[in-house]
């Protein structure tokens, strides 16, 4: 199964409310998707979804071939919005804890991009800054050999300095066999380094092609579309 | 990966517990070594043993105390705020998550009382309350024996199995009144609050029933007055392991199937 | 190297025009290696199958060759680089003249210009 996400009229409801509707939706790998809307579009919902902190009100969803499970959140790596590291750990303490349950952990790798950020191991990530804190998940997110990657807005609310740094760590940790999804509304500056787009819009999928595509076609970048698709 | 997730719970917990632990041991030494002082009537030392005293049923208090909350409160913040995103997006099942909880907790209530119990040792002990402590063993061994024949040996068992079981049914019912309290849109502290009420309000309810009924069979024939205790304690047995499988279960379907963090 | 990139265009052939025009001006010299493809795109900030593709196309046009083991070099074909500046040359004075006719100037007028602005530059 060379797909490693599939999913089939997947539909999420909250009571009455409609999150996700009927959405049919195939990532090969070895793809940096970009996963585009507005907020409250349903882009959390469906990451949440595929790393099973939700359960589909109708509908299904693979990941590698697999519902999600404690198999599938072994090869899926996730960047959350929000601090969700304990406060009072060390930063060395936490890749501790990465390296403890996840087989794919790379220790080496985290500890190299620690260094090169000048970020000290020792220190408690209550006395970081939220940058700060933000750089670390995404390190230890990054040192993984996941198969996915969700990221949701991995460089909104960070200095432009450090979005480039983010960046450029998605592109060197780049392989053919993983999958990148970037969820964000900030598509100016990510949409170089995506090889597709996928629009929701009010729980729907809008669309779905390579960014190539898209501009060819459109004869507009993908922000430009996303204005007009998504204008108020 | 239920090892990793007991040792993580152990040390999350134990930071702040064995310190607190360890300061009650420590005060106890000091109060016995004080109560020995006081014994000079100097004034300026009185006073300082009063205050040390003082420390001494503070720290004990809140040994005890300090134990319980921190076992709702980790519960809570580690599965249903912010830290949940980190945990349930772990390569475990849900179970294993309130196992690795459940086993950590009951490990600290048996510390907590290891600890009390300890220090009052420490505190108190002399040989000659040795002596009253062995006394008063004795007498209540013959008293078991002699109202309850043969049977005080499984009297003795029950009354141990059923403190254990209902510690673990008082956990996990805090863990379901948390996951319950989960499931309100707003205001889901009051809804754990509310939850916690409602179903120990009804398990007592149950009880009472059930213990009535007993009662109704029963009648009151003097022959199975010796039997009286044993078999309650078989129902409270019973019924508590019930609550407590009922207990687990629901936690666990609404953290499988009805997780929705924020 | 220095990338400029905009959103409207497709960017593996902006990727491939810039590149060119780093063989043209010198920037990258007959036969020098190339770093990885995840490497330049990194540097470009590019998705790596962009980059790719970009490369494969330099490829086929001849200006880029691939040795298995020892990695991606600019090709030592002398002869292939001065067409390419010759193409890329023809295409810079096309517009310019397009541009100098759209202004209403004839062959004499645009030459004798040249000739005086280029001595005032001092080229």
């Amino acid at each position: 199964m060379s797909a490693i996400l599939e999913c089939r009229a997947l539909t999420k409801k909250f009571g009455s409310v409609t999150a996700l509707n009927n959405i049919d939706l195939t990532l090969e790998r070895g793809k940096i998707v970009g996963l585009l809307g507005p907020n409250g579009s349903g882009k959390t919902t469906l990451i949440k979804l595929i790393n099973g902190l939700l359960v589909p009100t109708a509908g299904n969803l693979y990941i590698s071939g697999m519902p999600p499970g404690a198999e599938t959140k072994k090869i899926v790596s996730y960047l959350p919005e929000r601090t969700y590291l304990p406060d009072w750990l060390k930063v060395s303490q936490a890749i501790d804890f990465f390296k403890d349950f996840y087989e794919d952990f790379d220790v080496n790798k985290a500890y190299d991009m620690l260094k090169r950020l000048n970020l000290d191991p020792n220190k408690r990530l209550k006395t970081l800054s939220k940058g700060t804190k933000e750089k670390i998940q995404l390190i230890l997110v990054m040192s993984r050999n996941a198969d996915l990657y969700c990221l949701d807005e991995p460089i909104g609310g960070v200095d432009p300095a450090a979005r480039d740094y983010i960046l450029n760590t998605i592109i060197t940790n780049y392989n053919d066999n993983a999958t990148v999804i970037i969820s964000t509304h900030l598509i100016a500056d990510i949409e170089n380094i995506l090889d597709e787009a996928i629009f929701i819009k009010e729980g729907s999928l809008y669309l779905h092609s390579t960014v190539d595509d898209i501009r060819e076609k459109e004869g507009k970048s993908i922000d430009s579309l996303f204005r007009e698709v998504f204008k108020c | 990966m239920l090892k990793k997730l007991i040792k993580h719970e152990i040390y999350a917990t134990g930071r702040i517990l064995l310190p607190l632990y360890g300061i009650t041991i420590i005060l106890s030494f000091v109060n016995r070594i004080m109560i020995g002082i006081n014994k000079f009537n100097n004034t300026p030392l009185n006073i300082i043993s009063t205050i040390t005293m003082f420390f001494y049923v503070f720290a004990i208090i809140a040994t005890i105390i300090t134990t319980f909350i921190l076992i709702v409160f980790r519960f809570y913040k580690n599965l249903m705020t912010d830290e949940g995103y980190l945990m349930f997006t772990l390569p475990v099942k849900p179970f294993q998550l309130i196992n690795s909880k459940l086993i950590s907790a009951i490990f600290w209530i048996i510390i907590s009382v290891v600890v009390t119990i300890t220090s009052l040792l420490i505190l108190l002990l002399n040989a000659e309350r040795v002596t009253i402590i062995r006394d008063i063993w004795a007498y209540v061994y013959k008293m078991l024996k002699n109202n309850f024949g043969d049977n005080y040996v499984y009297l003795f068992l029950e009354m141990i199995l059923i403190t254990f079981i209902s510690i673990i049914q008082q956990i996990l019912l805090i863990y379901v009144s948390i996951a319950a309290g989960h499931l309100f849109s707003g205001h889901k502290i009051l809804g754990s609050f509310a939850s916690y009420i409602a179903i120990n309000t009804a398990a007592q309810l149950v009880s009472l029933l059930v213990l009535l009924a007993m009662a109704s069979f029963t009648g009151s024939s003097f022959e199975k007055l010796e039997k009286l205790p044993h078999a309650i304690l078989i129902i409270a047995i019973v019924l508590c392991s019930i609550y407590s499988i009922l207990y687990y279960l629901a936690t666990n379907y609404i953290l499988s199937k009805k997780l929705n963090l924020e | 190297m220095q990338w400029d990139l905009n959103s409207e265009k497709p960017v593996y052939l902006q990727l491939v025009e810039q590149i060119q025009a780093g063989i043209i001006s010198g920037k990258y010299r007959p036969g020098d290696k190339l770093p990885s493809v995840r490497e330049m795109a990194a540097q470009a900030m590019v998705n790596p199958n962009t980059m790719q593709r970009a490369m494969s196309e330099l490829e086929r046009e001849g200006l880029v060759y691939a040795n298995r083991t020892a990695g991606r070099f600019i090709t030592s074909d002398e002869e292939l680089i001065k067409q390419l500046k010759k193409r890329y040359i023809s295409q810079i004075i096309s517009e310019f003249l397009e541009k100098m006719e759209q202004l209403g100037l004839n062959h004499d007028e645009i030459i004798s210009l040249i000739d005086e602005i280029s001595k005032n530059k001092g080229i």
